[in-house]
């Protein structure tokens, strides 16, 4: 039939794309939940054995797993909102009318949070929060906080590296959900009303939604594997108070080489994030629906 | 005149090393190197001033041998995990740099090969001035040896000191260092702590450091341990919960934030003149005199730690080179001399000259040693060392885990001494149990 594509075609097209994925996606997927059901010691390799479901056992009673999960849920609850409402606010500024050229400006800098590594954002912060030299508590009137000593302080300074790092990627987002309003419609908005949150709940955010699940998922699928930064700055300390999954799972697998219990640990981690993308995606697409 | 001194010893140690004098027993390097020659040996490096000064050395060796040496430099905190990938998947290390708590896991994957098994190889590559009895014994054993057998030969040797700032005990009115930890809780604590300033700072990031500096070196000198005879916890011992209290009370003398001290953190704060006495490895000696990196190196002075209820039992650590199972004949060959030549009594002076800290004996009874503050000190604790400071068997990676976080966790008051020695003891029971001692499967080696 004259137009049809041949299959051939199609694999040529999609069949490279589909091996990569295979390749350096599922393949290694595929060996973690091998290892996961056994018992893998990197440094008792002689005693692999296969173990059915005790490593996922292990993990789902194991207490430090469940700590790990709440702060990194924690993080999330207190990280994402706020990048969220910051974000917006820059996003409904940078949506105003006139100053083009300082817009642009401010557009272009907002990348620079984005583009800067993780693992230098916690090197940073080493040198910045540091209770001596440290230029926060310079800027404090010389305030003699101990950043990095301290449990509390210690997870107040990942939230705001993360906010810092992640609000001008949030705020990108939203500026083009709202560059998608129809000018006609938005001006006819404020034309019928001089409230903002009206205008912003009724006109702009049926177009920002779409943006927002993709921002809720991304960040999320981000917190849950959090790593490079925490690690540079903290390592997980002081004790545990900034130990996020990703780096409990990194200390089982890599410190104390339990193979087998860390891709357990990754396993249920990748199926709360899929759930999690699942959930945001149904309860917010059906409203842009 | 330093320098002078530098050279002259250079040029002694180079005429030793390149076998101007072995030659009179028949044996040189180079002729021993030969059929090596052109043979690469990879090795983990750490970032350390040990590392450095064999690798400033290294010139020497590779134009007298033909042999390259390729070093691979890691953090601490990387290089067990970079080594252990490294064996597992059969890869490039031809010799493994082993932490005295990493020798069990090692030998027991026979990862490494013992050292008799290579000198029986490679008969011609043995240095007939190699002399194994000259390395102290403790640092042999601890650092080279598991199950009565040596594998490694120590390379970069510590053992815990107490290093303090003389101008500042001598302003507040104290005569010398502490004797026992005690006094320095009791005396020097209250005395030094004013104005900023701390009396002490005991390195407790979680990391081996907190196991190592800071959990260990207070069982020890009180009585206790980690595992009492039958392999069961010892941690809630009254010898060990002394040690544990006393380390809470010891913090109100400590910088805020301690467990966020690693290494770095401890010896800069000493360097900078914050605290006034540390216990640290005595390699960092080289980084607290130098006027380059210290503002009190004039200041500085070294002792023995402080004794305990117990004795002295200061902390031990160090790391031996040993030639790796995974290399072929020519790398294993290459690799063994090469370790020959760095743990070597000839080169011993330079080594420590450069700022490393050599095992060898003999060194330490030549003369002008005076510059290195720290030489007494080391000696007479390399007399008093425990082998077992931290257990050396294939399991301490999973304990040491453990003990890293509950003895956090025990500083910051989140849970009592008492509760953090019963998780301690609890998981590191179930650990043992599931290696197989407690049913007879292994040895109670430690």
């Amino acid at each position: 039939m004259r137009g049809r594509v041949s299959r051939k075609t199609i694999f040529g097209f999609i069949g490279p794309a589909v091996i990569g994925l295979a390749v350096v996606g599922i393949a290694p997927l595929l060996y973690a939940l091998w290892t996961s059901l056994h018992f893998f010691n990197l440094t008792k390799l002689r005693q692999v054995e296969f173990i059915g479901l005790k490593n996922y056992l292990t993990v789902l009673t194991d207490e430090v797993f469940w700590q790990a999960m709440g702060r990194t849920f924690l993080l999330l609850g207190t990280a994402l909102p706020l990048q969220l409402a910051f974000g917006l606010i820059i996003a409904l500024v940078l949506h105003q009318p006139g100053l083009t050229l300082l817009k642009t400006l401010t557009r272009l800098s907002l990348v620079l949070p984005m583009a800067t590594t993780y693992a230098v954002v916690g090197l940073l912060g080493q040198v910045m929060f540091n209770q001596k030299f440290g230029v926060v508590n310079q800027l404090l009137g010389g305030a003699d906080i101990n950043w990095i000593g301290d449990p509390d302080n210690a997870f107040l300074m990942i939230i705001f590296w993360d906010v810092w790092q992640w609000t001008p990627f949030v705020a990108l987002v939203l500026l083009a959900g709202l560059s998608m309003v129809p000018g006609e419609i938005e001006e006819a908005a404020r034309l019928e009303t001089s409230s903002r949150w009206t205008v912003l709940r009724h006109v702009q955010l049926p177009f920002l939604l779409p943006g927002l699940v993709a921002v809720l998922i991304l960040r999320t699928a981000d917190t849950l594997k959090l790593f490079d930064m925490v690690f540079t700055l903290t390592r997980g300390g002081p004790g545990s108070s900034t130990e996020f999954i990703s780096l409990l799972i990194q200390r089982v697998g890599f410190r104390a080489f339990d193979q087998g219990l860390a891709s357990a640990q990754a396993v249920i981690l990748l199926i709360i994030t899929i759930i999690l993308a699942q959930i945001y995606i149904r309860v917010f697409y059906k409203e842009v629906n | 005149m330093k320098l002078k001194s530098l050279f002259a010893s250079t040029a002694i140690a180079a005429m030793l090393a390149t076998g101007a004098l072995a030659d009179s027993h028949g044996w040189s390097l180079k002729k021993a190197a030969e059929p090596y020659a052109g043979t690469t040996v990879d090795v983990v490096f750490l970032l350390r001033p040990g590392y450095e000064a064999i690798e400033a050395m290294l010139p020497a060796f590779e134009e007298e041998t033909g042999i390259k040496i390729n070093i691979i430099k890691h953090p601490y905190e990387n290089a067990l995990g970079e080594q252990v990938r490294d064996f597992v998947a059969g890869g490039d290390l031809d010799i493994a740099l082993i932490d005295l708590v990493w020798i069990g896991n090692f030998a027991e994957n026979e990862w490494i090969l013992p050292l008799a098994d290579v000198q029986a190889k490679f008969p011609d590559a043995v240095d007939p001035d190699l002399d194994i009895d000259d390395f102290f014994p403790l640092v042999l054993n601890a650092f080279g040896g598991w199950n009565d057998t040596i594998y490694g030969l120590p390379f970069d040797n510590y053992s815990g000191l107490l290093f303090y700032n003389r101008c500042m005990l001598e302003e507040a009115g104290l005569d010398g260092p502490p004797k026992t930890w005690a006094d320095l809780k009791d005396v020097y604590g209250p005395a030094l702590t004013k104005d900023g300033k701390y009396a002490f700072a005991l390195q407790s990031k979680r990391n081996e450091t907190q196991s190592a500096d800071s959990f260990a070196r207070m069982l020890w000198p009180f009585g206790g341990s980690f595992l009492n005879a039958e392999f069961k916890s010892n941690l809630l011992s009254e010898e060990s919960q002394a040690g544990l209290k006393f380390r809470q009370d010891l913090m109100q003398y400590m910088p805020d934030g301690i467990v966020a001290y690693d290494h770095a953190e401890t010896v800069n704060g000493f360097a900078q003149g914050d605290v006034a006495m540390i216990t640290e490895w005595s390699a960092f000696y080289s980084t607290v005199v130098s006027p380059e990196t210290s503002t009190v190196a004039d200041c500085v002075e070294i002792a023995p730690e402080p004794m305990g209820p117990a004795g002295r039992k200061p902390a031990l650590g160090g790391f031996s080179l040993a030639v790796a199972s995974q290399a072929d004949e020519a790398e294993q060959a290459a690799a063994y001399l090469f370790i020959q030549w760095a743990t070597s009594k000839a080169n011993a002076r330079e080594y420590l000259e450069r700022g490393g800290v050599p095992a060898r004996q003999s060194v330490y009874q030549e003369d002008g040693l005076e510059e290195f503050k720290f030489v007494p000190a080391l000696v007479e604790s390399w007399q008093d060392g425990v082998p077992e400071f931290r257990p050396r068997f294939a399991e301490w990676p999973e304990i040491t885990e453990i003990v890293q976080e509950w003895g956090t966790k025990i500083m910051l008051g989140e849970v009592t001494t008492e509760g953090g020695a019963e998780e301690i003891g609890t998981r590191m029971e179930a650990v043992l149990e599931a290696a197989g001692y407690y049913s007879g499967d292994k040895p109670l080696a430690q």
